[in-house]
């Protein structure tokens, strides 16, 4: 009997890991006998599993609501003038012809469940095959890469997440070849100010879509986030609302410089049919240059890290810091220049190995909720 | 209707039955009880359970059938918790075949340390199909943690695989 169970388990492994249609049919139907408990169940134990988490997560929870709602109203400038970039690369790269993610359709789908094991990182999604969606989608929330598509049913679907030890793709990493120009530079008056109470939204956009630019002044903050911008960049948007006055004591200045960005400067004719409004591209030759990469997860706990890259001067150096964005291209797994994350720490290594890049994550994996799966499957996950 | 019945109170479908209701609580409630961020393996625990309460075969057919339906709902390759929990039922089970009549706390012991050494031979089972990447210094803490809930479970639990298992007459189904 030993021996019998034995030999079944080797059967089902290989035809599993063959891709067998009648293991997945298996899976299907199993999981349409089994759902229906599962829903039974988890109405009866709802209320055990709240009190748990109201026990043991309630003060965290509270914090964590303070910090994010802190956060939340910091980055609400920042997202005005980043909408405005996005908005200008994704007519920059449709006016050259390039691949854009504003071209591929997507579905936005919640979390419902979560793996029960202790060893695999999957999530599973409230939406399937009727959707559109497929094994194989790219899977991303607001700020970056969240993993992909690894089971489809018709109104479920479960997500690969990018830190699971099996999760591979291909990435590019940014380098700081060129010295790094000031991208984003906060000043704020030293003493107390009485200033007019203004709500300033002005994006001034050079070409690469992220580097400086940026003029922000928020209302009952002032504050104005500048960047060195070259003289010839000149796009600009402004709405201005004027409504009281108010005294403010704010810090001294602060800057911050994100790695591996140089502003370009080469000017386009106006727009046919645009209003005076210019585009400004990329100077190709300036452009920073890009190393390409394999990301690959390592398990819960574990910061994801990217392989065969080349330390070589033609290149130039890599810096911790910089942001890491998948390669795309026809065997990708994902579109070109999605966020991944940034750059955490260099392991050198010894030989011709290279060095191995440890990568934070853009999205916050441990908390998410509402994704949005990209309704692109790639050629390799297309059932032969 | 009278076959009907009888279909229903067989054994092996009380252990489906069980298993799916296992299986449930396994995706719903231990899901979110994580003590030290370490899912609870109920299935795991049923499955050693069987094993000290109908014996080694017992065990581990029971373990094979929980741990093929464990793998119906995880990404992981189809088969692979089957083999592992069959081997922890089987060797919960063994604890019969040295002790007549074993004691709650043999029966504890046998539990806890099937749980803990299945916990461990999960990611070298997966390390043989290929999925590497999971053997690391957590796997520890959650054998630990595995092992001790079980544990405190293990009778419990052996009571109601006894009666899910054991046919009225007392027989065991999987001895025949």
């Amino acid at each position: 009997m030993i021996v019998v169970l034995l030999l079944t388990s080797i059967l089902l492994v290989t035809l599993d890991l063959r891709d067998s249609g009648f293991v997945a049919g298996v899976r299907d139907t199993f999981g349409t006998i089994f759902r229906p408990v599962e829903r039974l169940t988890n109405v009866v134990t709802k209320p055990v599993s709240n009190a748990w988490r109201g026990v043991l997560d309630y003060g965290e929870l509270r914090k964590e609501n303070l910090v994010l709602k802190d956060l939340l109203v910091k980055q609400e400038g920042t997202a005005i003038a980043a909408a405005a970039s996005v908005r200008e690369a994704q007519e920059l790269l449709a006016l050259n012809g390039l691949p854009t993610l504003a071209g591929i359709d997507s579905v936005t789908a919640q979390i419902v469940g979560q793996s029960p094991s202790n060893f695999s990182q999957t999530f599973e999604l409230n939406r399937g095959k009727s959707s559109g969606i497929r094994v194989g989608m790219t899977v991303t929330n607001g700020a970056g890469l969240v993993g992909k598509i690894t089971d489809a049913t018709l109104e479920r679907s479960v997500v690969m997440l990018a830190t699971d030890p099996e999760y591979a793709i291909a990435v590019k990493v940014g380098n700081c070849t060129t010295p790094a120009t000031t991208a984003l530079t906060t000043t704020v008056p030293e003493a107390t100010t009485t200033v007019a109470e203004t709500t300033t939204s002005s994006a001034a956009v050079p070409p690469t879509g992220i580097d400086g630019g940026t003029t922000t002044t928020l209302p009952g903050e002032t504050t104005t986030t500048t960047s060195t911008v070259p003289p010839t960049t000149t796009t600009t948007t402004s709405t201005t609302t004027t409504t009281s006055t108010t005294t403010t004591t704010l810090p001294k200045p602060t800057t911050t410089t994100i790695k591996g960005f140089t502003p370009f400067s080469t000017t386009l004719p106006p727009r046919p049919g645009g209003a005076g409004s210019q585009i400004t591209i990329p100077d190709t030759g300036g452009l920073v240059p890009r190393e390409t990469g394999a990301l690959e997860g390592r398990g819960i706990g574990r910061t994801p890290i990217i392989r065969f890259v080349q330390a070589s001067e033609r290149l130039g150096a890599l810096c911790e810091g910089v942001p890491v964005v998948t390669a795309g291209g026809s065997q990708s797994l994902a579109p070109p220049d999605l966020v991944v994350g940034t750059v955490a720490r260099i392991v050198n290594r010894k030989g011709t190995a290279g060095p191995l890049l440890e990568v934070d994550l853009a999205a916050n994996l441990e908390s998410l909720n509402f994704v949005r799966v990209l309704l692109y499957q790639p050629a390799t996950e297309i059932p032969r | 209707m009278k076959r009907f019945f009888a279909i229903i109170e067989s054994p092996a479908m009380r252990t489906f039955l069980l298993g799916l209701v296992v299986l449930s609580f396994q995706t719903t409630l231990f899901n979110t009880l994580r003590p030290l961020g370490v899912v609870l393996q109920v299935m795991l625990l049923f499955s050693c359970a069987s094993g000290v309460a109908a014996g080694s075969e017992a065990g581990a057919v029971t373990g094979f059938i929980f741990g093929l339906m464990y793998d119906m709902v995880l990404t992981a390759p189809m088969g692979l918790s089957a083999v592992v929990f069959g081997f922890a039922g089987y060797m919960s089970g063994g604890v019969n075949a040295f002790v007549h009549e074993a004691r709650w706390w043999v029966k504890i012991i046998a539990v806890a340390l099937s749980t803990a050494t299945a916990v461990l031979l999960y990611p070298a089972a997966s390390l043989v199909v290929g999925v590497d990447g999971l053997l690391d210094s957590r796997i520890v803490t959650v054998a630990l943690t595995c092992a001790a809930f079980n544990a405190l479970l293990a009778v419990p639990a052996a009571r109601i695989a006894r009666w899910a298992l054991v046919k009225p007459v007392r027989q065991a189904i999987w001895a025949e």
